[in-house]
């Protein structure tokens, strides 16, 4: 306990106004030279911009989608913690995606989206989605900053749009510290508002795949549905030592609306053979040459998550795990397991190693495919994303300080989905063949970040 | 002339530098000096070198203590840092015009109830604490220069 | 088994609110001021991966907010 200084000229100090500043003899010492000498720094230019950008390839095995990606986070500090982030994302997007039908060990021919032609797939691939995707443009705004010592506030709005959808949305965020700041509670809220304006329209739900039409034809689809998508937060961040930061959060989601996607089908199969059944041809023109039904899925889901997050850090090395827990209305259950750790070579650069498992359960109304003469279901999808499958990523970053002081990394990313089919859900033929496809994809992405 | 003063102006600055990195560290029990104090406003300064506010407050400091400092302010930086070398490599980049002390026990920031920061204490002349400030807001720079002025004057 | 889960974290969440005691001094933040320790690394692969995972899988999001840093001002 350092003593009171009270003795010393009779002054009287109350318990904080204790001045118990020692080393003396130092301090005279320092007294003695003076400090007059020194050229005050002048002030710091923090007020400014920094860039975050980046340069992505994502591509995925046997045709299917390949995108490429530039992506940019601008910012600028105001005084007093005060930020305005600006990002734009540019995506060129090509290839094409599984359209829910199964393999069959003869081709398949079906009306492509846009109505006015057909493609066809050899046997034993996976029906892909001739898509004609092309562009996507993503901004977003977000400002920030404190009120008052404790609280911090976060508000932006969102946009994106490709030539078949379109997103806006708003977002929150209150956070409030507690404990010496040890604490921290935040919540958030977001709310987009989504529009699809698919090639040929929007098709009716668990109703046959359409011949291919004239021009002039009407399609009986209509040209527009939307969504609404609310989104809440709820999360505790927790100083648990000098080296371990946790964080806790819990999220409700609530999506309305047109939840399908206009381009799936599902398959209908023999119910003894489990080969797709054959269906006439329109008498002028082309049409699909086996029974599809378009996908038709619920016009609401609410999902709860729960995730926690831990950063540890040891002797320069970080370690960063998060776990994630998802359920919904739909039946669907999924667990993430997410690790990094980074390693820093030298104190300019740093690799850093990362892993991540999925695995999720399939909707209650995903099927593999549709047998012939039953009902038809309420719902129905065959979209390998509703499914029942695990994924793995595994990766490595290599970051560096550049010569100027700013950083830049590489990383590459291999993910891979394997779909889990239960036997018994297979009729007949279908034992020989996929019922799920299998995904490998890329992942390769370059960043730079420079500024102030 | 010119040539000596300024051999002058370049040791006592190299003294400086060295006082502050020879700087020993504090003895719980020693007796501090208040004698020294008495009679002036003391501002009292809890900062570290991984604090980008307390790096803001660097260059007010400085222009606090050029511009008061004949008039009895005293300005005195307590350093926090875990790690010596890094309150000394930043001042090497920042240097102070003020005085700093290393409280490498953290006994001063216990004494002192330090909850954030920077954390920053003003006494009057009569030893009593005036003000205390957690954080530093630029924009508040004019109001901490008022109490500062206030507290010179000896006004309430 | 699914409302166990939710219950369960339900819990530590609740726990975690009355880790009151647990934490450090405002003066012990130095490592967790370093940019290495912040929630917020990296924002653009944060995204990136955000809108991968969303697109080829069921479920999104998740991760959140501020806290931990040097906790100055």
């Amino acid at each position: 306990m350092v003593a009171v200084v009270a003795a010393t000229k009779g002054q009287t100090m109350k318990k904080n106004d204790k001045m118990s500043i020692s080393g003396a003899l130092a301090a005279a010492t320092c007294t003695l030279l003076g400090t007059a000498a020194v050229e005050p720094v002048e002030a710091q230019e923090e007020p400014g911009w920094d860039f975050n950008t980046s340069l992505l390839y994502y591509g995925e095995a046997d045709d299917r989608v390949q995108d490429l990606s530039l992506k940019t986070l601008s910012r600028r500090t105001f005084v007093d913690d005060r930020y305005l982030s600006l990002g734009l994302t540019v995506d060129a997007l090509t290839g094409a995606t599984p359209n829910g039908a199964l393999p069959q060990s003869f081709p398949q021919t079906f009306t492509k989206p846009s109505g006015k032609n057909t493609f066809t797939t050899p046997p034993g691939e996976f029906p892909i989605d001739d898509s004609f995707r092309d562009t996507r443009v993503a901004v977003t705004a977000n400002w920030e900053q404190p009120l008052g010592r404790l609280y911090a506030l976060n508000v932006g709005v969102s946009g994106s749009a490709e030539f078949d959808y379109l997103h806006l949305g708003v977002n929150a965020k209150l956070s409030r510290d507690f404990n010496n700041r040890n604490t921290t509670v935040s919540g958030g809220f977001a709310y987009a508002s989504d529009e699809l304006d698919p090639v040929g329209g929007v098709p009716v739900g668990l109703t046959q795949m359409q011949n291919v039409r004239d021009e002039d034809e009407p399609s009986g689809r209509a040209g527009q549905e939307s969504k609404d998508v609310v989104d809440l937060v709820l999360g505790v961040t927790q100083v648990i030592s000098r080296n371990f930061l946790l964080q806790v959060n819990y999220s409700y989601s609530d999506s309305s609306g047109y939840l399908s996607d206009p381009y799936k089908i599902v398959t209908v199969v023999d119910a003894v053979t489990g080969d797709a059944v054959p269906i006439p041809q329109p008498p002028n023109g082309e049409g699909p040459s086996h029974l599809n039904f378009y996908e038709h899925r619920p016009d609401s889901r609410s999902k709860h998550s729960l995730y926690a997050r831990g950063k540890y850090y040891m002797s320069g090395k970080v370690l960063d795990a998060s776990y994630r827990y998802m359920t919904d209305d739909w039946e669907i259950d999924s667990h993430t397991l997410d690790m990094r750790l980074r390693l820093p070579i030298s104190d300019r650069t740093y690799l850093e190693p990362h892993l991540r498992f999925y695995t999720q359960t399939a909707a209650d109304f995903y099927r593999i495919s549709l047998t012939e003469n039953e009902p038809l279901p309420e719902y129905v999808s065959a979209d390998y994303r509703l499914a029942d499958f695990d994924a793995i990523t595994a990766g490595l970053k290599f970051g560096w300080k550049t010569g100027g002081g700013n950083d830049m990394s590489v990383r590459l990313e291999l993910y891979k989905q394997s779909g889990n089919v239960s036997s018994g859900d297979l009729i007949g033929s279908q034992a020989d063949r996929d019922a799920y496809p299998d995904m490998d994809a890329i992942i390769f992405q370059y960043s730079y970040l420079f500024g102030k | 002339m010119t040539i000596l003063s300024s051999i002058a102006r370049s040791l006592i600055a190299l003294a400086v530098l060295i006082c502050i990195a020879v700087q020993p560290v504090q003895a719980a029990d020693e007796v501090p000096d208040l004698a020294q104090y008495e009679g002036k406003v003391v501002i009292v300064d809890f900062w570290a070198s991984w604090c980008v506010p307390c790096r803001r407050s660097f260059p007010w400091l400085n222009s606090m203590h050029e511009k008061y400092a004949e008039n009895g302010l005293v300005i005195i930086g307590v350093n926090l840092d875990q790690v010596r070398a890094d309150a000394d490599s930043f001042l090497t980049e920042f240097p102070a015009s003020f005085r700093i002390y290393f409280d490498e026990s953290k006994e001063l920031a216990r004494e002192f109830d330090v909850v954030a920061m920077p954390s920053s204490y003003l006494l009057g002349r009569d030893g009593e604490l005036r003000e205390r400030h957690y954080g530093f807001k630029v924009k508040k720079q004019d109001e901490y220069e008022a109490a500062i002025i206030a507290a010179l004057d000896n006004v309430e | 088994m699914r409302y166990g889960l939710v219950a369960l974290g339900l819990l530590v969440f609740a726990g975690m609110s009355g880790c009151s005691s647990m934490g450090v001094e405002p003066w012990e933040r130095d490592i967790l001021a370093k940019s290495e320790m912040q929630l917020t690394t990296d924002p653009i692969e944060a995204a990136t991966d955000d809108h991968i995972y969303f697109s080829k899988e069921a479920s999104s999001g998740g991760r959140g907010f501020g806290g931990g840093g040097c906790g100055c001002n």
